[in-house]
């Protein structure tokens, strides 16, 4: 699955993408502040950017007939999907934004960023319905921590967030409160000796479709922190028990930046350091039993409806797997 | 080798200068009285980023280019200067500092760069340079003085071995007192076993076997030897500068709770105290993957150390009197690698000068518009050192003889920035 079929370069680094189920079109945010509409069947490909943000694009989803995304300049912009015009630029949060999560119903969405809160908005209205708090604004080094990943339930009465140490929360939607929380102190590498400083911290999230399982996805511990040398990691979790069934770690070094389940019951994940690579996991086996390589970086994924492609948003290209 | 002594063209700015009034031949005493009573009481401290800080992430930002990053640029308090986003509070301070955004030191390799930015220029195969702590130890230190001339602070262990400090010809008498494991000097209290009397006995049976040592011998070394034992009494003395811990809480907290922040508070005291140069070493910024996380946390800490030391300096009236540095052995490439890092740059990249001599809120210098090279003013490292020298007060053309050989402060040809300069 990790053959490379299409390979769309640019000049541009790609955070995030989704599609766009009503009009067979991709939407990709970029380290150029854009979001680019992408139509990868065209020959010569078509990227269309969309102008509203300063900074790099680092969350973007398709929900009821929207386009929202999400950057470092802390805003939220819906956009038309067809007219590539935006509707509404919200100021969510104070610091950078690190990502966003769709409920299943498409009712409301949450975005995550380095004012270390959680923030549940309205999708039809952009309203914010509720904050959630509960991860610390600084490490316990005393250097600044990032909120980095957000997960919402299948039945979307359970969202969990994660961060730079490796503190998972997860959350009762209804009412804001913490459910549980888990420590995945292998992420998060410290260095006090060598570096005096840190890398890490959890990346990805995902909840089993009965939601009574989480996985959250990122690094093993680093030697050098100079690089993402660190083993990819994936620690699969009980959270009626809360317990560490297993913790996945991959051959390949680096992050592993997005987590899904797919149909058939394995997971996907995909990542990278320089590089970047695919890994699937049989929870079933423990054994990850498939892990290659790719050629760049990959931040995010997004499947098609039969879940046989994979449409990659990776640094310098978006690249179609299959 | 044979004595180093202090000499210039003008053969009067040297050795301390008083001695040798009566040689005086192009410039009056008056003069003479002026420059040395301007140097006393200086002091440097050097924020020394090891590894490599990213000139984008903090004095040279490029928001919105493909090169830029994911941060934005801010305003100061000098209109029309922008520095990272990361650096709120620094933006406060710009009026006293100068941003120096043209450096061109052409190495890209940590060890020679680290030392060529220690150095001001190369050692040669048989020549050691004194490094820019020991020169300002020289120059700005007292022979009277209870307090050390040169401190270093590298904890990390990251890149320590290029970085330490290196007296070059000087001699061992301008050695940092180097701090690397602990924060407070190792073995500097007496032996609890040794009374008072008795390590008083042992310091003058010391000083009398190195005087019969020394009669009808002419040794830079034992001379060198002799000096630094007589300054034993004062360093052990000074012991409770390095502990900040008789400083008040508030004070801890404005310097943040980080080993930078409280080896920078230290610095502070040192300097108080009359030590003339302090190098606190912060390793390790080579953000190979990453940068941008790395920035957040390193440029976030140094934003709030350099907010702490510049005001603390100010409030207590040593601004004046104290060059505040921050430098590393070379900058960060534009171009952002796939692990999200920048790796060596030393095309084009930024270092910051504040207080004594500087003309704060000044720029000089200027990166391309993708910050890939220099477009205007290159400045390269003997010229940076000439700027420093200039600034302390000192006569970057002054020189040492190195037996015969007269040595300047930093090459020839290496001129200060005039337009940094108060």
């Amino acid at each position: 699955m990790s053959k490379v079929v299409k390979d769309l370069q640019r000049r541009e680094i790609f955070f995030c993408i989704t599609r766009d189920l009503e009009n067979h079109q991709l939407f990709a945010g970029a380290s150029d502040g854009r979001v680019y509409r992408v139509i990868p069947e065209c020959e010569p490909p078509v990227f269309l950017g969309m102008d509203g943000h300063r900074g790099y694009v680092t969350g973007v989803i398709c929900a009821r007939g929207c386009v929202i995304s999400a950057a470092f300049d802390g805003a939220l912009i819906w956009w038309d999907p067809v007219e590539c015009k935006p509707l509404r630029k919200v100021p969510a949060h104070a610091r950078w934004i690190r990502g966003l999560a769709l409920s299943p119903d498409e009712s409301w969405f949450a975005s995550v960023g380095d004012d270390m809160v959680c923030r549940i908005w309205d999708t039809e209205s952009g309203l914010l319905r509720r904050e959630l708090t509960g991860h610390a604004p600084r490490t316990p080094q005393h250097f600044p921590s990032m909120l980095f990943a957000v997960a919402i339930a299948a039945d979307g009465q359970q969202l969990a967030t994660a961060d730079k140490v490796g503190k998972i929360n997860v959350w009762e939607v209804s009412s804001g409160a913490v459910l549980r929380s888990i420590q995945a102190e292998t992420m998060y590498t410290w260095d006090p000796k060598q570096r005096i400083h840190s890398i890490g911290g959890v990346r990805s999230l995902c909840f089993s479709p009965d939601g009574r399982q989480l996985l959250a996805g990122g690094m093993g511990q680093v030697g050098n922190i100079d690089h993402l040398e660190g083993k990819s990691r994936m620690e699969q979790y009980d959270l009626e028990r809360g317990d560490l069934i297993h913790a996945f770690e991959g051959e390949l070094k680096g992050l592993v930046e997005k987590l899904v389940w797919h149909p058939q019951g394995q997971v996907i994940g995909m990542g990278g350091d320089h590089g970047g690579f695919v890994q699937i996991y049989d929870l079933s086996s423990r054994a990850i039993v498939q892990q290659e390589k790719t050629a760049a970086h990959i931040h995010d994924f997004v499947s098609n409806d039969a879940v046989s492609r994979y449409y990659a948003a990776c640094h310098g290209r978006i690249a179609i797997l299959e | 080798m044979t004595g180093i002594r202090s000499i210039s063209r003008r053969r009067f700015l040297g050795t301390g200068a008083l001695g040798s009034a009566a040689a005086l031949t192009t410039r009056g005493l008056e003069q003479v009285l002026a420059a040395e009573a301007h140097r006393q009481g200086k002091h440097v401290i050097l924020l020394w980023l090891a590894g490599g800080a990213s000139q984008l992430e903090t004095w040279d930002p490029k928001p919105g280019r493909p090169t830029g990053g994911p941060f934005q640029a801010i305003s100061t308090n000098v209109p029309g200067i922008q520095i990272s986003e990361l650096m709120p509070r620094m933006a406060r301070h710009l009026q006293h500092t100068a941003i120096i955004r043209s450096l061109n030191t052409k190495d890209g390799d940590h060890g020679g760069a680290s030392r060529l930015m220690h150095l001001g220029r190369r050692d040669e195969p048989t020549v050691k340079f004194p490094d820019l702590g020991a020169i300002i130890a020289r120059e700005l230190g007292r022979t009277d003085s209870q307090v050390p001339d040169y401190v270093s602070f590298y904890t990390a262990t990251e890149g320590r071995g290029t970085s330490l400090g290196q007296s070059g010809f000087l001699g061992a008498r301008y050695n940092a007192m180097s701090l690397t494991q602990e924060q407070l000097p190792a073995n500097l209290r007496r032996l609890e076993q040794i009374s008072e009397i008795d390590h008083r006995a042992r310091g003058e049976l010391r000083d009398t076997l190195s005087d019969q040592f020394m009669r009808g011998r002419e040794s830079a070394a034992a001379a060198s030897q002799r000096e630094a034992y007589q300054r034993v009494p004062g360093l052990m003395a000074s012991e409770k500068l390095f502990d900040p811990s008789g400083e008040p809480l508030s004070m801890r907290a404005l310097y943040g709770e980080t080993l930078f922040g409280q080896q920078t508070l230290v610095a502070r005291r040192l300097v108080e105290a009359g030590v003339p140069f302090v190098k606190v070493s912060r390793a390790w910024w080579d953000s190979h993957g990453q940068n941008f996380e790395t920035h957040l946390e390193l440029v976030s800490e140094l934003d709030q150390v350099l907010d702490a030391l510049l005001t603390d300096l100010q409030q207590r009236g040593l601004l004046e009197r104290t060059l505040v540095i921050t430098l590393s052995e070379f900058g960060r490439t534009p171009a952002i690698n796939a692990s999200l890092g920048r790796d060596h740059f030393a095309t084009v990249w930024s270092c910051s000068l504040s207080g004594c001599g500087i003309l704060g809120g000044s720029v000089y210098g200027k990166s391309d518009d993708d910050g890939n090279d220099v477009a205007e003013s290159p400045v390269a490292a003997g010229e940076l050192f000439a700027t420093i020298f200039q600034a302390m007060g000192i006569d970057h053309r002054k020189e040492y003889a190195l037996g015969a050989r007269p040595v300047p402060l930093t090459n020839p040809g290496s001129e200060p920035i005039k337009a940094v300069l108060a």
